[in-house]
């Protein structure tokens, strides 16, 4: 990472260019064109030389310098000898610098400005809630009476947790997969059938959770392999058949099924 | 009606209150009264502060007032509570500013073209400091934003309104300065031309 210093002389080319014509007690109407383009750019060497890392904008400002000095070589006289004096090639860059000077100098004054009014103080707007309607309350107590309100509450507190210590939670049951597979194969040792329907398995008055928690009970007979599930159509009836080979899985719903 | 008397005395109460700059057009609706007659009243009471050399002043901002406390009185707040004094602006932000405030609403290639440097950055941290802001988009190619000066501007800087900003020369009139002998700096160049010529 390279170090990055700012100098704070010369805010642009123009600061500079300006700090130039001053310094050598130049008028702005009549720069010296080749003496301030050879200062000019020996500062730029200078820069770089520092290795200080050069905007193009100075280097912009150094090609426009040399093309007006160039210019400045050539005869202003036309050939034909009509004594036509072109405009000075100066003229653009002077209308720039004193454009530039003019808003350097409304800095400065602002800068002042700005000093001036750092000496004035002035409130923060402070809260005026309590002059609002929707003001907060304020309480009207002393300290007698808040200590006693304290202790009210905190003996109120203390009663609602003895109370509270003999709750207990009551929570609905829900039936386990593991459960409902040992439901189902009851079922067909109680209706003594090798095939049993889907409908068969659930109550007239199942609701929508324990049909749910049968077909999955269903699908997770079909994986353990301790149950044969057909369906011919799509939509159509489900048979189910105990597998009955597989008995040793049984032991998975005696570990845990027994909960309802 | 209220009388004249009355009315001031509010206002100076209302004043006091709000701390920040009071709106007129608030303070006049308050009273129910036209806005012109609202603003006299505060300007008459800013002259009877003023007249009596108050250590309390009133100024005026963007159309509100506000109280604040009399400049000659600085150095004795400062030894009494050290106020926070918020950080200056750079050389570079403070020319961007005037650029912006006396030029606006103006793009920022308008700023660069014065200024002969990117100005980017600058116009971006003028911009968090809410000095300056988009005020809209010139009908120029690929239109560009326009930028102002804020409240906050005239709030930082304590100038009433934008008018009130010190003057430098016509600023438009720079292309035919020829004939006009620009002010301040540019009256010391030429005094310079003279010796040398």
């Amino acid at each position: 990472m390279s170090y990055k210093i700012k100098l704070d002389i010369f805010e642009g080319p123009f600061d500079l260019l300006v700090y130039l014509i001053e310094n050598a007690k130049m008028s702005i109407y009549d720069i010296q064109v080749s003496k301030i383009t050879s200062q000019y750019i020996a500062y730029i060497e200078k820069m770089q030389a520092l290795d200080v890392s050069v905007a193009t904008e100075f280097m912009v400002l150094a090609s426009a310098l040399i093309e007006i000095k160039s210019k400045m070589l050539l005869p202003r006289i036309k050939p034909e000898g009509d004594e036509v004096i072109e405009e000075d090639p100066r003229m653009e860059l002077v209308q720039r610098l004193l454009e530039y000077k003019r808003f350097k100098s409304a800095a400065e004054l602002l800068e002042l400005q700005e000093e001036r009014n750092q000496q004035i103080f002035v409130k923060p707007k402070e809260d005026l809630a309590p002059y609002t309607r929707e003001a907060d309350e304020y309480l009207n107590l002393d300290l007698n009476q808040f200590v006693k309100v304290f202790h009210l509450f905190l003996g109120k507190k203390k009663k609602m947790e003895e109370i509270k210590k003999n709750y207990a939670k009551v929570e609905r049951q829900k039936i386990t997969i593991e459960s409902r597979i040992e439901y189902i194969k009851n079922l067909f040792r109680f209706k003594d059938k090798k095939r049993l329907n889907f409908r068969e398995l659930l109550n007239p008055e199942s609701n929508r959770y324990e049909v749910v928690l049968t077909f999955v009970s269903m699908l997770e007979m079909i994986r353990q392999k301790s149950a044969d599930v057909r369906q011919n159509v799509n939509f159509g009836e489900i048979t189910i058949s105990l597998n009955d080979k597989n008995s040793t899985k049984q032991e998975i719903s005696e570990e845990r099924g027994i909960v309802s | 009606m209220t009388s004249k008397k009355t009315i001031k005395s509010a206002f100076e109460s209302m004043l006091f209150v709000w701390g920040e700059p009071l709106d007129v057009k608030v303070a006049a609706e308050i009273f129910n009264m036209n806005w012109k007659d609202a603003y006299d009243y505060f300007k008459e009471l800013q002259a009877e502060y003023e007249q009596e050399g108050r250590g309390i002043q009133i100024r005026e901002i963007d159309k509100s007032f506000q109280f604040c406390t009399n400049i000659e009185n600085a150095e004795y707040i400062e030894r009494l509570c050290t106020p926070v004094k918020e950080k200056r602006l750079s050389q570079s932000a403070l020319e961007v500013l005037a650029i912006i405030a006396y030029k606006q609403p103006v793009t920022k290639g308008e700023i660069e073209a014065i200024r002969g440097i990117k100005c980017d950055r600058v116009i971006e941290g003028l911009t968090k400091k809410e000095l300056i802001g988009e005020v809209g988009r010139s009908s120029g190619i690929g239109r560009p934003i326009l930028y102002g000066t804020t409240p906050v501007f005239l709030k930082n800087f304590g100038f009433k309104d934008l008018k009130e900003l010190p003057d430098i020369d016509d600023i438009s009139s720079v292309v035919d300065m020829e004939e006009e002998v620009p002010d301040g700096l540019d009256l010391q160049q030429i005094s310079i031309d003279f010796i040398q010529g």
